[in-house]
C-alpha cells in the first residue's frame, strides 16, 4: 500500500512539473531542457530553509516559488530575444551550469552526497510524515496547480496565448504585448516548478543532484510529449504514465546495472516515436 | 483641412532597394483615402512604418499632433490606429468570435494574476465581452458565424472578419491592406458598403486598393505612390484622368 | 612553467573541440536545425573503434571502421528521422525533441551494451612523449593536433573547392531557391550529415585515447563546441575552429585560478550571460 501511495504522491508532484514544462514548451513554444534545474533550485531552497532556519513550511514553499519565478523569467528571457536554435544551447547551458552548482557547492547543497534529513512538512501543527499523510498535501498541491492552469486557460490570458502561438505579429497588431504574455507564462511555470521542488524535498527527505540533472529534464519533456501539449489532461496523464514505467520495468528481469540506461533509452524512444507518429501526445494538441 | 495623420519625409532602404523615398502626405479626418500605385511601390511598407512594425531610416509620423516615432505596434494601437494584413493573418484555429475578442482591449484576466485570483470577475466580464463581440460581428454581417472556426469561413467572410477584428480594438483610423482583393460580385459590394458605413460612423480609412473601379466609388482622396515616393495626391477623378499616372500604373503592371 | 603546459593542453584540447565544432557547423549551417544527437554520434565513434580494435584490427583500420559507421549512421539519421519529420511539416521544436530523444536512445544504448564504466583503449604508444621546443607532448596529443588541423583544412577544401561543398553552401544560403533549382537540398543534407558524422568520429576516438570512453561524455563537449560555432558566426568554418581553440585555452588557463570542476559551469555561465546581452553572437552588428 505504501508503494502505491508513494507512486501517487510522486506523480502528483510531477504533475506540477508537467504543468510547468507544458506552459513553457507547449504553450510558449520554447524548447527547454532546464526545467529540472529550476525544480532543483526550489527543492534545495526549501530544504535549506527548513534545515537551517525556523521558516514555517508554507512560507518555505512560497519563497521557493518566488525564487523560481524570478529564475525562470531570467532563463527564459534569452529565448524571447533570440531565435530558437540559439536558445537550445542556452537551455542546455543553464542545465549543465545548475548541475555543476548542485554538485560542487558542497556548503549549500551537500554536493554529490546530497542533503539528507530534510524535515517533513508541518502544517497547522501536524507533521506529515507517512506517505499517506503526505499524499494529502501533494494532492492539494496538484489540485491547486491544475485549478490555476484551468483558470488561466479559460480566461482571456489563455486565448491570448493560443493566438500568440498562431501568429505573434497579428497579436502585436491588435495592441497586445507578446513579450509580456510570454514572460507571464514563464513566471507561472517557475512558480509551479518551485513549489514542486519544495514538496519533493520534504516528501523524500533526501535530495541529491541526480534528481535535477539533464536526464531529469528530458524526463519532464517526455512527460509533456507523451501526455500531450497544451492541455490540462495531457499534463496530468503524462507523469502518471511515465512514473509507472520504471515499476513495469522492474517486473521484467533487467540487470540492475543497465536498468537506469534502459529507462532513459525508453524515454528517448518515446520522444522519437511520439514526434514521428503522434505529435499531439495522448491527450493534447499538436506541438 | 486638418492633418489627422501626418507622414513626413519617410525613407527606408532594404539593402539595395529604396522602398520609401522622401515620402510625405497627410490624411484628413473622416475621409476614405485610397493608397494606389504599381506593385512594389511601397504601399505595405508605408503601413508598416505607420503602425510601428518597421522603423524608417529617417522621417516622422504624427497622429492627431502626437508623434508616433519609435512606438511599438502595441502602442500605436493604443493611440487609435489599427491595421489589417494583405495575407489576413487571422487566427485560423480560433472561432470568429475569439478573433474579435482578441482585438478587444483591456480584458480582465489577460494576465495570470487576475485570471487566478479574480476568477469570478474574469468570467463575468468575459461573458459581457463575448456579447459585445457578437455586436461587432453583427456590424460586418457575421453574427451567424460567430462560433465557426476561422478555417471554415469562406474567403469573403474572412476578409470581413479582418475588419471586424480591428474594429474591436476601438481604433479611429483604420489601415486596410487590400480589403477587396480576391473578391467579386456580392462579396465585393458588401465590403464596399461596409467601408462607407464605417466612414459615416466617423471612422477614417486609409485603404490600399488595386481595383480602379472600387477607388472611383469609395475614395474621397487618392494617394499615388511610385518607387516609394508620393507622385500625386488628389480626387479619384483627377488621378484617373492623368495620362502620365495611368501609363505608370498600367505600364508598370504589364 | 605550469602555464605553458596548460596553454599547450588548451591548444591540443582546442583542436579536438575544433573538429567537433567544424563538423557541427557544417551540419547546422546546411540543415538549420539543431542536431543534438551529434553528441551521441561522437560517443558512438569511440566505442565502435574500440570494438574494432578489440577484434584485432590494426589501429588505422579500426579508425576507418569507426569513421565509416558514423558516416552511415549520420546519413541514416537524416534519411529516416529528420527528413521524414521535415516532410510531415514538423516544426523545429518537434525535430529538436526527436533529436534529443535519439541522443538519449543512442547514448543509453551504448551504456547498456558497454556498461557506463570508463573503458580504456590501452594503447601504450599513445602515452610516449616527444619534446618539441622544450614542451612535452604525448603521441596522442600530437595526433590530435595533426588531425585537428587536417580536418579544418579538409573542411575548408570541401566547402570551397568541391562541387558538393558549393552545393552545400548554396543550400545553406537559400534553401528555397535550392529547392526550385536542381541542387536537390535533401540529397545535400544527407551527404553533409554523413560527412559531419564521419568527422566527429575522429575526436570521438582521440579524446578517449587519453581520458577513456564514457557513454555520456558527448553532451558537454558538443555544447562547448556549439558555443564556439555561435560565437564564431554560424556558417564560418574558420570562426568555429578558432573560437574552439580560444575557449579550450581559456578553460585550461582558468585552472590557474580556480578548481577544474567549475570550468564547464563557468563556460556555460559566461555563455548564458552573453546570450542575455549579446544574443546575436560576437561578430554581428
Amino acid at each position: 500500500m505504501d508503494f502505491l501511495t508513494t507512486y501517487i504522491a510522486l506523480a502528483e508532484i510531477y504533475v506540477l512539473l508537467g504543468l510547468s514544462t507544458n506552459l513553457l514548451v507547449g504553450i510558449v513554444g520554447i524548447f527547454s531542457v532546464s526545467q529540472a534545474a529550476v525544480f532543483g533550485v526550489g527543492a534545495y531552497l526549501t530544504a535549506f530553509l527548513l534545515m537551517h532556519s525556523s521558516t514555517p513550511f508554507p512560507l518555505a514553499i512560497l519563497l521557493s516559488a518566488a525564487l523560481c519565478i524570478l529564475l525562470n523569467i531570467i532563463v527564459t528571457l534569452p529565448s524571447l530575444r533570440v531565435s530558437g536554435d540559439y536558445f537550445v544551447v542556452t537551455s542546455f547551458g543553464i542545465q549543465l551550469l545548475a548541475t555543476a552548482v548542485f554538485t560542487n557547492w558542497t556548503g549549500g547543497t551537500g554536493g554529490a552526497n546530497g542533503l539528507p534529513g530534510v524535515p517533513a512538512p508541518i502544517l497547522f501543527g501536524h507533521e506529515f510524515i507517512e506517505p499517506t499523510e503526505f499524499m494529502l498535501l501533494s494532492t492539494i498541491g496538484m489540485a491547486l496547480g491544475c485549478l490555476c492552469f484551468w483558470l488561466i486557460m479559460r480566461a482571456p490570458f489563455g486565448a491570448l496565448l493560443r493566438a500568440i502561438r498562431e501568429d505573434e505579429l497579428a497579436v502585436a497588431a491588435l495592441g497586445k504585448s507578446v513579450l509580456r504574455a510570454k514572460v507571464s507564462a514563464a513566471a507561472l511555470a517557475g512558480a509551479f516548478a518551485g513549489s514542486a521542488g519544495g514538496l519533493y524535498a520534504t516528501f523524500l527527505s533526501f535530495i541529491d543532484p541526480s534528481s535535477f540533472d539533464l536526464d531529469a529534464s528530458i524526463l519532464l519533456l517526455t512527460m509533456v510529449v507523451v501526455g500531450g501539449a497544451r492541455t490540462l489532461a495531457g499534463s496530468v496523464i503524462g507523469p502518471f504514465v511515465l512514473l509507472a514505467l520504471p515499476q513495469i520495468l522492474a517486473l521484467i528481469d533487467i540487470p540492475t546495472t543497465i536498468a537506469a540506461a534502459a529507462r532513459q533509452l525508453i524515454y528517448g524512444l518515446l520522444l522519437i516515436v511520439f514526434m514521428l507518429f503522434r505529435p499531439q501526445g495522448l491527450l493534447g494538441e499538436k506541438l | 483641412m486638418t492633418a489627422y495623420l501626418q507622414v513626413t519625409d519617410l525613407n527606408k532602404r532594404f539593402g539595395g532597394l529604396q522602398a520609401l523615398r522622401d515620402c510625405s502626405f497627410t490624411i484628413a479626418k473622416g475621409r476614405i483615402t485610397c493608397l494606389v500605385g504599381p506593385n512594389g511601390a511601397g504601399k505595405t511598407t508605408i503601413f508598416n512604418a505607420i503602425t510601428g512594425f518597421l522603423a524608417p531610416d529617417t522621417g516622422h509620423v504624427a497622429f492627431q499632433g502626437t508623434s508616433l516615432d519609435g512606438k511599438t505596434p502595441q502602442q500605436v494601437v493604443r493611440h487609435g490606429i489599427a491595421r489589417t494584413f494583405q495575407n489576413l493573418r487571422l487566427f485560423a484555429d480560433l472561432t470568429a468570435r475569439e478573433n474579435v475578442l482578441a482585438g478587444m482591449q483591456d480584458h480582465v484576466g489577460e494576465e495570470p494574476f487576475a485570471a487566478i485570483f479574480r476568477p469570478i470577475h474574469t468570467a463575468r466580464t468575459l461573458a459581457a465581452k463575448r456579447l459585445a463581440a457578437l455586436d461587432v460581428l453583427a456590424h460586418v454581417g457575421l453574427q451567424d458565424r460567430a462560433d465557426t472556426l476561422v478555417r471554415n469561413l469562406s474567403y469573403g467572410e474572412q476578409k470581413l472578419l479582418c475588419i471586424a477584428r480591428i474594429l474591436a480594438t476601438g481604433a479611429d483610423l483604420l489601415l486596410l491592406d487590400e480589403p477587396t482583393s480576391g473578391l467579386s460580385g456580392a462579396a465585393l459590394t458588401e465590403v464596399m458598403a461596409l467601408l462607407r458605413r464605417l466612414q459615416s460612423e466617423g471612422k477614417t480609412l486609409l485603404v490600399v486598393e488595386h481595383n480602379t473601379r472600387v477607388v472611383q466609388q469609395i475614395a474621397d482622396d487618392v494617394l499615388f505612390l511610385h518607387h516609394g515616393h508620393l507622385l500625386a495626391h488628389g480626387s479619384p477623378a483627377e488621378i484617373i484622368a492623368d495620362p502620365k499616372l495611368a501609363e505608370i500604373y498600367f505600364g508598370g503592371a504589364l | 612553467m605550469l602555464w605553458l603546459n596548460l596553454l599547450l593542453n588548451g591548444i591540443v584540447w582546442g583542436c579536438a573541440l575544433g573538429m567537433v565544432a567544424v563538423s557541427f557547423s557544417l551540419i547546422f549551417a546546411t540543415t538549420r536545425f539543431f542536431h543534438v544527437a551529434h553528441a551521441a554520434v561522437y560517443g558512438l565513434g569511440g566505442y565502435i573503434t574500440w570494438s574494432a580494435l578489440k577484434h584485432g584490427l590494426p589501429e588505422w583500420a579500426a579508425l576507418v571502421v569507426g569513421v565509416a559507421v558514423c558516416a552511415a549512421v549520420g546519413a541514416a539519421i537524416q534519411k529516416l528521422l529528420y527528413e521524414r519529420l521535415d516532410r510531415s511539416g514538423a516544426t523545429h521544436l518537434v525535430i529538436l525533441i526527436a533529436s534529443l530523444g535519439l541522443s538519449a536512445v543512442m547514448q543509453n544504448g551504448v551504456a547498456a551494451i558497454y556498461t557506463s564504466n570508463i573503458l580504456q583503449f590501452g594503447l601504450p604508444w599513445g602515452n610516449r612523449t616527444t619534446t618539441i621546443g622544450g614542451a612535452l607532448l604525448t603521441n596522442t596529443q600530437l595526433l590530435t593536433v595533426v588531425f585537428g588541423l587536417a580536418s579544418y583544412a579538409g573542411a575548408m577544401w570541401f566547402a570551397h573547392r568541391t562541387v558538393l561543398g558549393k552545393r552545400m553552401r548554396a543550400v545553406a544560403s537559400n534553401p528555397f531557391l535550392a529547392e526550385i533549382t536542381r541542387l536537390q537540398p535533401r540529397q545535400v543534407h544527407v551527404a553533409v550529415m554523413a560527412i559531419g558524422s564521419a568527422m566527429v568520429c575522429i575526436p570521438g576516438v582521440l579524446v578517449p585515447l587519453d581520458l577513456g570512453l564514457q557513454p555520456f561524455g558527448g553532451v558537454p563537449i558538443l555544447l562547448t563546441a556549439t558555443i564556439a560555432v555561435i560565437a564564431g558566426g554560424v556558417g564560418s568554418i574558420t570562426g568555429a575552429f578558432l573560437l574552439a581553440v580560444v575557449i579550450a585555452v581559456l578553460q585550461n588557463l582558468s585552472l590557474l585560478i580556480m578548481p577544474g570542476e567549475w570550468s564547464i559551469g563557468i563556460t556555460f555561465g559566461i555563455f548564458v550571460i552573453f546570450m542575455l546581452f549579446r544574443p546575436r553572437g560576437l561578430f554581428s552588428s
